[in-house]
């Protein structure tokens, strides 16, 4: 970043001239629709997606009047119509949303990134929040994290750019717009209302501090947040069943409050490190820039990243996020920035003569880690635990979830499919019937095999594991005389979902 | 003294050395920046090494198919009735789908307290390298143990034959009783739930939150000088209000206890002045209202 010492890290003069920050978005975009279409056929469906899509196909009127925030469903349920006309399977057409999302943040974090650190930043900040198991696997399914990640990251640039110079309203317009839009994919994303709140305080008193010489500079902070306000309420407008929903989507759940300690757990070790050290970097030239008393441009950035990566992490303890390690996911990407612009900063500083080499070799060091990882997870993104939790068996072993919703069931349909006796019924506890009937519309289950209600009925009983209560799964013990299952999903010996089967249903 | 002097001497001059070396290089120290530059990114590069050779360790740490087979051929050919295998840690569950179906798998994460009815010898299979692994399992088993036999390694998978040095026998197990009466208890269901984190095979009686007397009756049974068991409430950490279980023999009442608390509540009723006969057996429950489904299993013990 420009300021005090703090070049940016590039590459060369030349080289910077033939990436432009425009194509540098692109190429992530593209790069990222790409992978994540690719793949997404290949996971299961979480209880979320499940739900998600059944409300998606309610229709718009009944989206908006819903108790749970309309813009997933409404983006997966166009995704659908646009990706059924292309001849993709329902899945993989509700899903498509989700990539675009992840193609606009994509786009969005190396245009913020090459911004405040240089170019090598554009290319090293989305790769530090894609290449980890469960950022990854959250571009796969169809459900509102990722879109409140781009439009968290959106509405905190726009923030940036309204909240920089003397802009007109509109711009702080547009970040209340933004902010309204990603309240409407996901409640607890008011924290972030809370983070452009302090940030707005922070500069006021940074203004007043500078003296009366900064023309119209301390009554710009009340500006911005009116201007903010009134569009996210303007915006909010289209959920009107946000007022009979009550108090239920904004306020946490009981025994939230150690949510936020799951990023010690779920991401990888190295770009923990990386995302710490970025946080850290960027308090202490904040405390650098309080303590010198001076003007400093960049101070604001530092403190606007900070609190919207904090609000996003203690979103998962203040509001309603959903559960494991998912709430704090629209965090990730201020602190890829800020891990990015650190890593590239310590390779300058630590090696000068030879720092474009060493930031090369601590990108490798800090994300190969995590590339390996999601490979080797690819599609239980969701089951996989990183060092300090000794993976999938030590977070087993603490008690820690091993999925998000009965989406590991997605793994034995193959083998239910070849082994089941024709015309078997089938109990699927732990796994929402949404996802059953999706998977029986795209074909993933034959046509033959009828679902059953309850244990007593079923030949079969496909069982979900997520760490939680096993009582149906015991229940199916009962009703189907065995404890033995019949097949598996384990992910590095933790089984993730069982087949049992009575006795003659399973060939 | 000539010699020592020159020594001393010596070693002042070399101490000096040290000591404008160590000065200079104080001097030229990096700055305070650079330094934590230097501990970042060697922190970058350490976690990232760390983190591959963690993820590159893992598979060796776990069992291999080969493991599990080897264990399936040992159990195979060593099993016998009133074995029981436990798993350490209860995750390793893959071992229920590979051991033979006449063995019993037990995957509780503790032992403290549980009756291990019908149990005599207790293979314990543990996967001690696997990441998260406590001993906690191994320590409440072995205290319980007569002869520990010597562990034997199978790849990764450690198996220990454990004696229980006092194992419950029942003569009688009645939840299997209550299946086979000729007027089954209403509303009283043999089924196998989790009461704290564990599967219980028991009745499943109540569920509709009224208070209820629910007599349960059995066929008849070999009575010892104990009715032993427990209840518990399936869904919830415990039992709302007492819950009075009443025993009778021959129709008369051998005694009662007022169950209450968290987890799977034991009870035991004496019965030594009814012991060593075949004899009907029936159970009263007395339930409080607002009480969910409870479990219940009870054991005639010699």
């Amino acid at each position: 970043m420009p300021r005090r010492g703090d070049a940016p890290v590039s590459p060369s003069p030349r080289a910077q001239g033939r990436s432009g920050p425009g194509r540098l978005a692109a190429a992530w975009a593209v790069a990222t629709f790409a992978a994540l279409a690719a793949l997404q056929g290949a996971p299961g469906i979480p209880r979320d997606e499940g739900a998600l899509v059944a409300r998606a196909e309610g229709g718009i009127v009944s989206l908006a009047r819903g108790g749970t925030p309309p813009l997933g469903p409404a983006l997966a349920g166009a995704a659908h119509a646009a990706g059924s006309r292309l001849g993709l399977s329902h899945l993989r057409s509700f899903r498509l949303g989700s990539a675009l999302a992840g193609a606009l943040l994509s786009a969005l974090l190396a245009l913020a990134a090459r911004t405040i650190a240089g170019p090598a930043a554009g290319l090293l900040a989305p790769a530090l929040f894609w290449l980890a198991p469960r950022t990854l696997h959250a571009g796969l399914v169809a459900t509102p994290d990722l879109a409140l990640a781009a439009l968290s990251l959106a509405a905190v640039l726009a923030w940036r750019w309204a909240s920089s110079a003397e802009r007109p309203a509109w711009t702080a317009g547009l970040a209340g717009a933004l902010l309204g839009a990603a309240i409407l994919a996901r409640a607890d994303a008011w924290t972030l209302a809370l983070a452009l709140a302090l940030h707005a305080a922070a500069i006021g008193v940074l203004a007043r501090r500078e003296g009366p010489g900064v023309p119209g500079a301390a009554a710009a902070p009340a500006k911005l947040g009116i201007a903010a306000l009134f569009c996210a309420a303007a915006v909010l407008g289209a959920w009107p069943g946000a007022l009979k929903a009550g108090l239920g989507p904004w306020l946490p759940p009981a025994g939230g409050a150690l949510a936020p300690l799951f990023l010690l757990a779920a991401v990888p070790l190295p770009l923990l490190w990386a995302f710490a050290g970025g946080l850290g970097h960027a308090l202490a030239r904040l405390a650098g820039a309080v303590r010198s008393r001076a003007r400093d441009p960049f101070a604001s950035d530092d403190a606007l990243l900070v609190l919207a990566a904090l609000a996003a992490l203690g979103g998962s303890a203040l509001a309603h996020a959903p559960a494991g390690a998912r709430p704090f996911l629209h965090g990730l990407p201020f602190l890829a920035l800020l891990g990015a612009r650190a890593l590239l900063r310590a390779a300058a500083l630590a090696w000068p003569a030879r720092q474009g080499t060493l930031a090369a070799a601590l990108a490798l060091l800090v994300l190969y880690p995590g590339v390996r990882s999601a490979g080797l997870a690819f599609p239980d993104g969701t089951s996989a635990w990183n060092e300090l939790a000794g993976g999938a068996p030590g977070a087993a072993s603490r008690g820690l979830r091993r999925q998000d919703g009965g989406e590991a069931a997605g793994a034995l349909l193959a083998t239910v499919n070849a082994r089941a006796a024709p015309g078997a019924r089938i109990w699927w506890p732990g796994i929402s019937p949404a996802a059953v009937a999706l998977y029986a519309r795209d074909g993933r289950l034959r046509p033959d095999l009828a679902e059953a209600a309850g244990p007593d009925d079923a030949d079969l009983a496909v069982v979900a594991l997520d760490g939680g209560s096993r009582d149906a799964e015991y229940r199916a013990w009962s009703a189907l005389r065995t404890a033995r299952p019949a097949a598996g999903v384990y992910v590095d010996e933790v089984p993730t979902a069982l087949v049992y089967a009575r006795p003659g249903a399973w060939r | 003294m000539g010699v020592l002097a020159r020594e001393v001497e010596a070693l002042r001059d070399t101490l000096r050395g040290w000591a404008d070396t160590a000065r200079r290089l104080w001097i030229g120290r990096p700055g305070a920046a650079r330094t934590a530059a230097i501990v970042f990114a060697a922190g970058a590069a350490i976690a990232g090494l760390a983190a591959l050779l963690v993820q590159v360790r893992l598979p060796g740490r776990l069992p291999a198919p080969r493991d599990w087979a080897a264990l399936r051929v040992l159990v195979e050919r060593d099993a016998r009735p009133g074995d029981a295998v436990a798993l350490s840690p209860a995750w390793a569950e893959r071992a229920r789908g590979i051991l033979p179906s006449s063995v019993t798998v037990l995957a509780h994460g503790r032992w403290e307290g549980e009756d291990l009815l019908g149990v005599r010898r207790v293979w314990l299979v543990s996967l001690p390298r696997a990441p998260g692994f406590s001993w906690r399992a191994e320590s409440d088993l072995l205290q319980r143990a007569a002869r520990p036999g010597i562990p034997a390694r199978l790849g990764a998978i450690e198996v220990t034959r454990l004696e229980l040095a006092f194992p419950a026998i029942p003569l009688a197990f009645l939840p299997d009783r209550v299946a086979q009466a000729k007027d089954p208890a209403e509303g009283a269901v043999r089924e196998v739930r989790e009461v704290a984190g564990i599967p219980r095979p028991c009745l499943v009686v109540g569920g509709g939150g009224a208070p209820l007397t629910l007599p349960l009756s059995f066929e008849p049974v070999l009575v010892g000088r104990l009715v032993r068991g427990h209840l518990g409430a399936v869904g919830t950490a415990g039992l709302r209000a007492p819950v009075r279980v009443a025993v009778r023999v021959d129709g008369e009442e051998a005694g009662a206890a007022e169950v209450s608390g968290a987890g799977f509540v034991p009870f035991q009723i004496d019965t030594t002045r009814f012991a060593s006969r075949v004899r009907h057996l029936s159970m009263v429950l007395t339930l409080p209202g607002g009480e969910g489904q409870l479990c219940l299993d009870a054991a005639t013990l010699p």
